[in-house]
């Protein structure tokens, strides 16, 4: 028996304002309102709103929820801050992955650490049930408690370069909010019973929590809030974005905009197998050498002895045509070597002598004209250096792509948040 | 709503004829309304002949790759150049200046082709 998809409590609003609906998991969720493209370009020029209730929060409070999480997580929690490795502070977030014994990947997530015994876990739609029962399954006989608040949350993403200036307006002192607020750091709580509730708060008193991250790899915040409060902090954003060219995006922008920033999707480019070969070495806990973990974790072992994992790698086509990746093949020099994880088209990048430029990039040559460019991932056998030419090919057509090491320049997303005030 | 000088395919191409033995093709409006953003169109040179169902390009959309099938037989006298620098022209005028390609006729319209009424019922059908 399957059960019915899920709703948001944004679902009303995104009908009523045009989107086309899909299924995305258990969820029924937005892809696009008039336009995606518009929408990817919006986010990398001034601003875009998304609805992300469809992701999954979980609280975690007790003695041992420290050890726990430095267990089952692969960031090291004593030192994954900043380039000094600093310990996991409050009001602090890492990016980082859960893995099982075989060394795979479960989820990615954010872990935020609230105060000393009390932590929250960002996770995947969906993925709450799952997370939660694994971490309490390897919490057992310890000083833990987990509360997964699955669809008991509203959780809004704002990102782009205007989203300070938004949020300055619906905020009670957003000097203050935004006063040392780096990348991956929080304040605030959206419950109302936390000594953090007073930190942030809409004018009419609404606590919430900000997180300076996103998945656009544009400056920007994820907003958490209590489900009933998700339409009026949805809607006062949107009236206060007016002026400022804000846009509500739905989820091909967001995938666009995260490849384009070389961000996996959980389930697509990460997976059931080996978490070791990839573009994201730092949610891993290397030694400075590279040669081996600074914490042993759960999975770290498996990580340790693999010996054929598979690489994954980052790619760039030379124009905007994408293949599906559902069932595209990879080429090296007429030979199969492996399959297409993610193929979308960043809309805001262009090539030019080699070079990859972005709407944004303050260098771009006059008169370039920027059409977006394919972009995505692939998973090989073997490594492959930058600049290596495959052939990525689905049933219709094959293009040629380039590895590369990044995707679209010029993104904002770890500026200092004055640049845009 | 679908305009009645036109003719459609299930596949959700139009054909217009002109009168003159000469028919200009194309994808429908709701086509390109359940395609999204038109990115990229691919089409055939002039000169190139095609049957009935055949594949005559493709239309590229941010959500997919999709074939386009030519609804009648004939032979590609015009593409629509201007879709290269702008192949927004497909979801702003699908009708008009979101035109594909232009054929010669061969012989008389493809029998299978539906009607303005039939390809409402036929989209009031599949969008539910």
């Amino acid at each position: 028996m399957t059960e019915p998809l899920k709703k948001t409590p944004l679902f009303d609003w995104h009908k009523a304002h045009g989107a086309n609906i899909v299924e995305f998991g258990d969820y029924l969720m937005p892809v696009w309102y008039a336009s995606a493209r518009n929408e990817h370009l919006q986010v990398v020029s001034q601003a875009g709103l998304f609805d992300t209730s469809h992701m999954a929060t979980i609280r975690m409070f007790g003695k041992d929820a420290y050890d726990v999480l430095q267990w089952c997580f692969t960031r090291n929690l004593d030192s994954c801050v900043g380039k000094d490795n600093a310990p996991l502070a409050d009001g602090k977030c890492v990016y980082g992955v859960f893995l099982d014994e075989h060394g795979n990947a479960i989820d990615d997530s954010l872990v935020y650490k609230i105060k000393d015994g009390e932590f929250m876990v960002e996770v995947n739609a969906s993925m709450g049930g799952p997370v939660a029962k694994h971490l309490a399954e390897q919490a057992k006989g310890r000083d833990v408690t987990i509360i997964d608040l699955t669809d008991k949350l509203g959780k809004i993403d704002i990102q782009g370069p205007a989203s300070i200036k938004i949020m300055a307006k619906i905020l009670k002192n957003p000097e203050a909010v935004f006063e040392k607020l780096p990348y991956f750091s929080a304040k605030g709580h959206f419950d109302p019973a936390s000594t953090l509730a007073g930190q942030v708060q809409l004018l009419d008193g609404t606590p919430i929590l900000v997180s300076r991250s996103g998945y656009t790899g544009e400056v920007g915040f994820e907003l958490f809030v209590e489900r009933a409060q998700t339409v009026k902090l949805w809607e006062t954003i949107m009236a206060a974005g007016e002026a400022f060219g804000l846009t509500a995006c739905g989820l091909a922008a967001r995938d666009s905009l995260r490849a384009g920033a070389v961000l996996p999707l959980s389930h697509q480019d990460i997976g059931h197998w080996t978490y070791i070969h990839h573009p994201w070495p730092f949610a891993l806990p290397f030694t400075a050498d590279g040669r081996g973990f600074t914490k042993a974790f759960l999975g770290s072992a498996a990580l340790e002895k693999a010996s054929d994992a598979p690489y994954t790698l980052t790619f760039v086509g030379n124009d905007l045509r994408k293949v599906d990746a559902h069932d595209a093949r990879v080429y090296l020099d007429g030979k199969e070597i492996g399959t297409v994880l993610t193929c979308v088209t960043d809309m805001a990048i262009g090539r030019h002598e080699g070079r990859i430029y972005s709407i944004a990039s303050p260098d771009k040559p006059a008169g370039l004209a920027i059409k977006g460019l394919s972009c995505g991932f692939i998973r090989v056998g073997s490594k492959l250096a930058p600049g290596t030419a495959v052939e990525i090919r689905d049933g219709k057509r094959a293009i040629q792509v380039v590895i590369e090491t990044d995707v679209r320049p010029a993104r904002t997303a770890r500026k200092a948040l004055k640049t845009f005030m | 709503m679908y305009p009645s000088d036109l003719k459609y395919t299930k596949n959700h191409e139009f054909i217009k004829p002109l009168g003159d033995g000469t028919a200009v093709v194309g994808i429908t409006s709701y086509a390109q309304e359940a395609l999204g953003d038109v990115v990229f169109v691919d089409l055939p040179e002039v000169g190139t002949k095609f049957d009935a169902g055949d594949e005559f390009g493709t239309v590229e959309s941010v959500k997919t790759v999709s074939e386009i099938f030519m609804p009648s037989s004939g032979e590609v006298l015009a593409v629509n150049e201007d879709l290269e620098a702008h192949p927004e022209f497909v979801n702003e005028d699908a009708f008009g200046k979101g035109w594909m390609v232009k054929i010669k006729l061969a012989g008389a319209l493809s029998g299978d082709l539906l009607d303005a009424d039939a390809y409402t019922k036929l989209v009031s059908e599949e969008s539910h």
